[in-house]
């Protein structure tokens, strides 16, 4: 490099090194003018002694790019690799998170959210190449808290536009399973328990459709669903040695979480499977529970299309007509039409099962909490005169302003003592 | 002098058109704000008034309550108000009256200014199921359901401008709106989308 250190140009001494593909260039920060080239050929020798420059630093593309940013980004890039995502779903993510970082309040938001933000431009490539990527693993990934990544994940697809399909729980199903260490005899796991994977996963799949066409899935977590079903499923494969495994130990030696809802969805699809059992003729002498059903749930499964029809009726018809019902006993029993007398209440008892229940989310069919009247209407303009009694009631007198006062003077006393000065 | 009491008509809309859902959504919040047009303080207000809660260090305001119409208010320092929880705009007017009254009786020249109904919350029971699922894939563009965050479907409408969430149970809530119409109108829009 020769020495002296002036612009040829303009003569200014400030002159900065500035790197251009691989080449180590001399400009003058003044008038741009480029001072020294750099080597243009070397000797083999000489190429030994350089140091390789990386391409993103040679091009100068990180030099835009803020340290917050650029921390984001490989952290996007591990989240990927630890997820052994393909390597294209790397590429959509950063970009992701690039386009995010374009908008002020992301850039100005708090480490934290920048965190989770890695979460959701994962979460959501995933989304997008129907990967069954979960939030609940995104955030234990992170150590990040449900409730900062759903607000994060909420403002981020709002402010991007973005279209993100749902979870698609076939696949959840089969990543899920997969998981559960069920599939080869160990320490933890005893012969009698260990179960054929593509047996167990297929029929978990049939018992999830089920629990889908039956409104248990709507509106709920898709995980405790799934792992009911996994648990069914391994029982029903092998029910004599396995009956007598509850849900929580079956999990333990699955090495797999309980997710707390699971003990109910279990019920729910258990009462659904025993509603079934009962429009299967050899079933319906058993007189099955939610034990002896679990022998049965690969009958029950085989026919599933036309029991649930046979088990259920249209939950909507049955509403309706069961309010015009109502309607009808309130105007009077002589309106009463003929229909309603043959309803399915009055049905002669012992010579057909129990009436189909409505095809509904378990939410509609519990009784509600509290019958609601409704509220009265109100005549209520807004111009009404106000009393001075009604106000005065909410203001205190002289005696007990002084009252309080003494009381707070109290309290600072007592403060003060506890923390003196 | 108070203006004779004059009889009202219910304020629900009468019989609703023929191809309507027949179901009227009810209101169940309002919130509005006023300009009390003076500064206010605080723990004056806090020291005298029995139905007032005043922690500055948690909220910078007055949490000021009163049982009819059934409210809470916010009062800031500033004169400015917020009041929460009537079933009505015209309660909503009525309480925010009350409270401006209290603060009046107070000892601060506290007036009446700029009035408005910031937000209608209502609530309705189709009284059938939703497949929220199917819901989300027909009308993606509006809707977003994560049920791994929150059981409802968060339905943006753009006309009228009101958010609804909408749950498999088949009840609706709908906020967003400034006037009781918007409710109604945006109702009679996703009712046949829910019946499908």
């Amino acid at each position: 490099m020769p020495g002296g250190g002036h612009c040829p140009d303009c003569g200014s001494t400030e002159l900065v090194e500035d790197s251009h593909y691989s080449q180590s260039q001399l400009v003058c920060s003044d008038c741009g003018c480029v001072v020294t080239e750099g080597v243009l050929t070397t000797t083999f020798s000489d190429e030994g002694n350089l140091r390789e420059v990386t391409y993103s630093r040679s091009t100068g593309e990180n030099d835009q790019v803020s340290r917050s940013q650029q921390r984001g980004l490989r952290r996007v890039r591990d989240l990927c690799r630890v997820l052994q995502l393909p390597s294209t779903f790397e590429d959509t993510a950063v970009a992701y998170y690039q386009q995010a970082y374009r908008h002020s309040g992301i850039r100005a938001a708090r480490l934290q959210k920048k965190e989770v933000l890695v979460g959701c431009c994962v979460l959501i490539t995933c989304r997008q190449h129907n990967w069954p990527l979960t939030m609940g693993t995104v955030c234990a990934l992170l150590y990040a808290d449900l409730d900062v990544f759903s607000g994060t994940y909420m403002q981020i697809v709002k402010l991007l536009g973005l279209d993100v399909p749902s979870l698609c729980l076939a696949d959840l199903v089969k990543t899920y399973c997969s998981s559960f260490r069920l599939f080869q005899a160990s320490p933890s796991v005893p012969p009698k328990y260990v179960e054929d994977k593509e047996k167990m996963l297929s029929r978990t799949l049939q018992l999830v459709e089920l629990a889908d066409e039956t409104w248990l899935v709507t509106g709920r977590h898709p995980l405790p669903v799934i792992t009911a079903a996994t648990f069914l499923a391994w029982q029903s494969l092998q029910p004599s040695h396995r009956l007598t495994c509850s849900l929580a130990r079956f999990c333990k030696l699955a090495n797999v979480d309980l997710p707390y809802p699971a003990s109910s969805r279990l019920q729910e699809l258990l009462s659904v499977l025993l509603r079934m059992a009962e429009r299967l003729a050899w079933l319906q002498v058993l007189k099955l529970d939610k034990r002896s059903v679990v022998k049965h749930i690969g009958d029950l499964l085989q026919h599933r299309h036309t029991l649930v029809r046979k088990a259920f009726r249209d939950g909507t018809a049955e509403m309706e007509a069961g309010e015009k019902e109502l309607r009808e006993r309130c105007q009077g029993p002589e309106q009463g039409k003929e229909e309603v007398a043959s309803s399915s209440l009055d049905l002669p008892e012992g010579k057909r099962p129990a009436s189909p229940t409505p095809l509904l989310p378990p939410c509609m069919l519990k009784p509600p909490k509290r019958i609601c009247p409704p509220p009265p209407v109100s005549t209520v303009t807004g111009d009404e005169n106000i009393s001075d009694s009604e106000i005065e009631q909410y203001l205190r007198t002289p005696q007990e302003i002084k009252d309080f006062e003494k009381a707070q003077a109290a309290r600072q006393a007592a403060r003060s003592v506890s923390n003196p000065p | 002098y108070p203006s004779p009491m004059t009889p009202m008509t219910p304020i629900t809309p009468a019989t609703p058109a023929s191809e309507s859902s027949g179901i009227v959504p009810q209101l169940q919040n309002i919130v509005s704000t006023v300009n009390l047009g003076c500064k206010l303080d605080l723990k004056t207000i806090a020291l005298r008034a029995r139905n007032a809660e005043y922690n500055p260090k948690r909220f910078a305001a007055v949490i000021m309550r009163i049982r009819e119409p059934r409210t809470t208010a916010l009062i800031f320092s500033s004169g400015k108000m917020v009041c929460t929880g009537a079933k009505s705009e015209e309660q909503s007017r009525l309480a925010a009256r009350k409270y401006a009254r209290v603060v009046q009786k107070l000892g601060f020249p506290a007036k009446f200014l700029d009035f408005k109904i910031q937000n209608m919350v209502g609530s309705c029971d189709v009284k059938f199921p939703i497949r929220l699922e199917g819901l989300v894939l027909t009308h993606q563009q509006f809707s977003s359901y994560e049920p791994e965050l929150f059981p409802g479907l968060i339905y943006r409408m753009i006309k009228p401008r009101i958010v609804l969430l909408i749950f498999v149970s088949g009840k609706v809530v709908l906020t967003g709106a400034k006037v009781r119409a918007e409710i109604y109108e945006a109702f009679e829009n996703i009712y046949p989308i829910l019946k499908g």
